[in-house]
């Protein structure tokens, strides 16, 4: 049956076979090489692979340190946020899932149309991953979802922390605010991190602005992280072997350290209202207080003002080109960030330098007769009538420009210089805070530097009177009138007192610096006291009228221009020009002159007088801080009993007519004068 | 059967294949006990219920004598050719492609069965020949057409991986057959010159990535390259001696794609490490020494060269599938016999051992 010579043909074929043999071997040999390589020679690293692939490594964010006052009252927390989100496969999962974003709409106040497109932009995401429709859900919407979340099916509800400012837009400045970490940042941020601190990555928190921002390395915490086992679409195993994960053991966060300030919230609040009391919302300058013996920060706002708060999880576009748009610069803290012509408040300084100098006594006199002229031009007292023979103290009290005129001609620009340079004026003050100004305190080197222009000496008589190239900062200026108040000690002005652990140690106490004394001698300083006790406690004083009776006070008054006037219009009253034109009101001030504890400074721009626009915010500052810290002499009692025993009447009566003719001490010059300027010192041009 | 048929009867390639089977079903719930075929089984229930089917089949086959299989070769090339041509007509289309036929809510997959027809025609077809000092291109031309046309039918569903099956069971047969020297010569720069053209202009472009992806894994990690990679950390993470049953993290939380068909051997391979790599590989060794041997003493031609062919076929499913599992070759969907699920594979490889293993039962009946 078998074909011819199909036997040598098998044959032929049999021999074949030993090949067949060989290449099987290779070719398992070669199998068998392959998974030697990848399981025994590289298993290891294919296990880490493998586990890289299934355990999630999660963070777990730290809380930021807290901020409290110097009395611990709570200013800067971490609250809860809740949030809307809704998870497209959940939601898609369900054929009425139009129905249930008509009912989530109206849940929360927010139209149909832009829940849907909000999911729409968020379609290249795994829909497995929560899209977020609103933030900051009220409560009552948090009550009414969580209630029907069963017939809501993909939606829900999730907790975030959020950074919060109990006081709102309060000192936001002075408190900043924090935002997520850019990637220019990221490289410089990661650099500063104390050792055993957590990396920044995109997505974290940082502080931008302000304490936030200073004293990030403070307030942030260490993160912790957990481990979890996912699979290959992120899902989490919730029933996964705990003896897969067990030996990586998760680590806590530890929040961040807690600061606690100098600032006394109570005097914050005191200063916001009498502000609001004067202003409305339309409030816009700064309010510093210090502690004229130690450089402690009391009290430090700027206005107009923000609400960090709204910063803390992205601050929407809409609210930041707001704030970016506002002519009055909410964004800049006016303490520091922001110089000012200081005007009449500087005549402090001119006249210690004229009784340093001996170019005059406590009782030389200058008949003052409403202007001065020097070469052909005719330099004007705010008193278009003059007042007549004054003195030193008078001088001060009244704010007689034509008596400082003459002390300017007298002292020359670079000795007036010296004593403000003393007194901290014309350089930063060094607080840790960011973007301080240094002021500028012109000489006549100066002036050829920058301009390449000789001195003039009208320009003397201007700067004698704290206008022209002069400019300060509130902080400056406060704790310029500290030094005078406690014999020349210049202070670093500070904020924050100490630093406590999360569980409420002490782990750093900022003490005092003492940056220089001024070389003023203590007869020199007590004339200038006098007089600045005479401005606020007696009659014909510019802030006599805004004086609280029983709460002891010297201060200086100033009044600046911040546009230039054609003559004519010198002695125009200023509530009659349109508001951005009106001049700048400050007050300069400590207490009690004999003993004092509190330095202040306050600006008002644009409310046309020191004496009303700013004192009574200085004031009332000052007497929320007597009241409180010096009760044996300044609680309401105290101040009766004292006010029993003194001439009421009298005081009364004096009040009266000084209200007639104080509170007019900004003198009107069409010299030049100086704008606050954002961008830096301005240039003045000269005229005439 | 008598007492005597049986005593001789070679039970070896069923027992190898049980073994094999078993290994391949445990494995098979290992990656899958969680997930449903359909209709409420779970896929090694269904592919428990495939082997009783098959072992159905095969024991018909085993029944009769092969020598029938001679007479019917042309017959089971021809209908499984019409019924190739069907599929891609009436076939059932999923994920692109037209692979299945049905019967009556009862699908199978003629491309599968096509690689035991091709083996039978060419079995009956050189049986006849006389040709010893090797084969001419022009005595090739028929034999080559009746391959090319399913192949290229196959390759029109398209379904690659089987058409390269066939491809390459041809050329083994042939080579083993013996082609003259100057044809194969010619043969050879016609595959190397005409190869460009193919992979620019008739491969699919997610084929040409694959090849890509092949040279170069990490060129694209997440999308082309991502089943390679995942495949060898799983192969690679069972160690030694595995991570043991149930506990593959690569299959279990679903890193490693297709874990029930194509990749089914990392899945393996990660829960049983090297060892049981090496226990396995042993059994395909074992399965096919013992199968060449029974093509080896097999008397007459058209045994040899059937047995040859179903060796090639299994040869090349098994070579092709760990190669680029464990990435020495590129993806190309093929399965495990008896390792992978599916039915339509299963049973083409039981009827595969019972044709061997006819084969070996009737040697001594001349």
């Amino acid at each position: 049956m078998s074909f011819l010579g199909q036997d040598e043909q098998i044959r032929e074929y049999q021999f074949r076979f030993r090949y067949l043999y060989i290449c099987l071997f290779i070719a398992f040999f070669i199998l068998i090489s392959r998974l030697w390589y990848l399981q025994v020679m590289n298993g290891d690293r294919f296990r880490q692979y493998s586990e890289d692939n299934r355990i999630k490594k999660v963070k777990i964010t730290s809380p930021r340190g807290m901020i409290f006052d110097r009395n611990k009252k709570l200013l800067v927390d971490n609250r809860p946020a809740f949030d809307l989100e809704v998870t497209p496969q959940e939601l898609y999962a369900d054929k009425e899932w139009k129905k249930t974003i008509t009912i989530l709409s109206k849940m929360v106040k927010m139209p149909a149309d832009e829940i849907i497109d909000t999911l729409e932009r968020a379609k290249g995401q795994p829909n497995f991953r929560p899209i977020k429709i609103k933030q900051d859900l009220a409560q009552e919407e948090v009550a009414v979802v969580e209630a029907h979340k069963l017939e809501l099916p993909g939606i829900g509800i999730q907790m975030e922390i959020k950074r919060t400012n109990l006081y709102g837009d309060l000192a936001a400045h002075l408190m900043g605010y924090i935002g997520e970490v850019n990637p220019t940042e990221l490289p410089k941020l990661n650099k500063l991190i104390p050792p055993g601190g957590t990396p920044y990555n995109m997505g974290d928190v940082t502080g931008k602005f302000g304490l936030e921002s200073r004293m990030e390395s403070v307030l942030r915490g260490i993160d912790g992280e957990e481990y979890m086992e996912v699979d290959a679409l992120g899902h989490r195993k919730k029933s996964s072997n705990k003896s897969i994960t067990s030996s990586l053991k998760p680590k806590a966060s530890l929040p961040g350290k807690n600061l606690i300030l100098t600032i006394d919230q109570d005097l914050q609040v005191a200063a916001q209202q009498a502000r609001e009391k004067l202003y409305g919302n339309k409030q816009i300058g700064a309010v510093i207080a210090l502690n004229p013996k130690t450089g402690e920060i009391l009290a430090a706002l700027s206005q107009p003002s923000f609400d960090p708060t709204l910063f803390s999880r992205g601050v929407s576009t809409k609210l930041w080109s707001e704030l970016l748009n506002n002519e009055y610069h909410p964004l800049r803290d006016k303490t520091i960030q922001d110089h000012y012509s200081p005007g009449s408040t500087f005549k402090s300084i001119t006249a210690i330098a004229a009784l340093e100098e001996k170019v005059i006594d406590e009782n030389t006199t200058v008949n003052c007769t409403g202007s001065f002229r020097l070469g052909n031009r005719v330099y004007h007292c705010w008193n278009k009538h003059g007042h007549g023979v004054v003195n030193i103290r008078k001088a001060i009290k009244e704010s007689c420009d034509v008596f400082f005129y003459r002390m300017g001609q007298r002292l020359g620009i670079d000795t007036i210089a010296k004593y403000a340079n003393m007194l901290g004026l014309g350089h930063k003050t060094g607080v840790n805070l960011a973007h301080e100004e240094a002021g500028l305190i012109p000489t006549e080197e100066w002036k050829k530097r920058r301009f390449g222009q000789e001195w003039i000496a009208g320009e003397t008589l201007s700067c004698a009177i704290g206008q022209s190239y002069i400019l300060t900062t509130p902080l400056q200026l406060a704790n310029a009138y500290a030094a005078i108040s406690t014999g020349g000690y210049l202070w670093k002005p500070y904020i924050v007192k100490y630093i406590e652990s999360p569980d409420g140690r002490i782990l750093k106490e900022f003490q005092p610096e003492l940056l220089s004394q001024a070389k003023i001698s203590k007869s020199t300083l007590d004339i200038v006291r006098g007089g600045l006790t005479a401005v606020v406690n007696e009659p014909g004083g510019t802030t006599y009228g805004h004086r609280i009776p029983g709460i002891d006070a010297a201060g200086k008054t100033g009044s600046t221009q911040v546009i230039r006037l054609s003559a004519d219009k010198i002695h125009t009253k200023c509530e009659s020009m349109p508001f951005n034109v009106r001049d700048n009101g400050l007050f300069a001030a400590f207490a009690p002159p004999d003993d004092p504890t509190i330095a202040v400074a306050v600006i008002a721009e644009h409310s046309c007088h020191g004496g009303s626009g700013a004192a009574p915010i200085a004031m009332d500052v000052i007497k929320t801080y007597l009241q409180k810290y010096m009760p044996e002499r300044y609680s309401d009692e105290a101040i009766k009993a004292k006010l029993k025993s003194g001439t009421l009447a009298k005081t009364v009566k004096a009040h009266l007519k000084a209200v007639e003719d104080d509170d007019e001490d900004a003198v009107r010059t069409n010299e030049i004068n100086v704008e606050p300027n954002p961008a830096g010192p301005a240039s003045p041009e000269d005229n005439d | 059967m008598d007492e005597e048929q049986f005593k001789k009867f070679d039970w070896s390639l069923i027992f190898i294949c049980i073994f094999i089977f078993a290994a391949g079903v445990t494995n098979l719930y290992s990656a899958t006990y969680t997930e449903f075929v359909g209709r409420g089984l779970r896929f090694w229930q269904s592919q428990l219920i495939w082997f009783g089917l098959g072992s159905v089949v095969a024991l018909v086959i085993m029944l009769v004598h092969y020598k029938m299989l001679s007479r019917v070769a042309y017959p089971i090339y021809f209908s499984n050719l019409i019924l190739l041509a069907l599929t891609l007509v009436v076939g059932k289309s999923t994920l692109g492609s037209r692979r299945w036929i049905g019967f009556g809510g009862f699908y199978i997959q003629p491309s599968e069965f096509m690689k035991l027809s091709a083996v039978l025609a060419m079995a009956k077809y050189f049986e006849a020949e006389r040709v010893t000092s090797g084969y001419k291109l022009r005595e090739l031309l028929l034999p080559s057409t009746m391959i090319l046309v399913p192949v290229g039918l196959i390759l029109l569903q398209p379904d690659l991986g089987t058409a390269m099956i066939v491809m390459l069971t041809f050329i083994s047969m042939m080579l083993f057959i013996k082609i003259d020297k100057t044809s194969l010569m010619i043969v050879l720069i016609i595959f190397g010159t005409a190869s460009y053209p193919v992979y620019r202009y008739a491969l699919k472009p997610y084929q040409r990535q694959r090849l890509v992806s092949f040279m170069d894994p990490a060129s694209d990690p997440k999308g082309s390259g991502y089943n390679s990679i995942q495949s060898r950390i799983a192969i690679g993470s069972g160690q030694l001696t595995g991570k043991g049953f149930k506990k593959g993290t690569q299959s279990q939380l679903n890193f490693l794609p297709e874990h029930h068909t194509d990749f089914i051997f990392a899945v393996f391979s990660e829960e049983w490490g090297f060892l049981g790599d090496l226990v396995l590989l042993a059994l395909y060794i074992f399965f096919f020494v013992k199968s060449l041997n029974i093509a080896y003493v097999s008397h007459d031609k058209f045994g040899t060269l059937l047995a040859l062919g179903i060796i090639m076929i299994f040869f090349w499913h098994v070579f092709i599938n760990m190669g680029m599992v464990c990435g020495i070759l590129p993806i190309v969907g093929v399965p495990l016999p008896f390792i992978s699920y599916g039915g339509s594979s299963l049973i083409t490889s039981l009827i595969g051992i019972a044709v061997l293993t006819n084969i070996s039962n009737k040697r001594f009946m001349f």
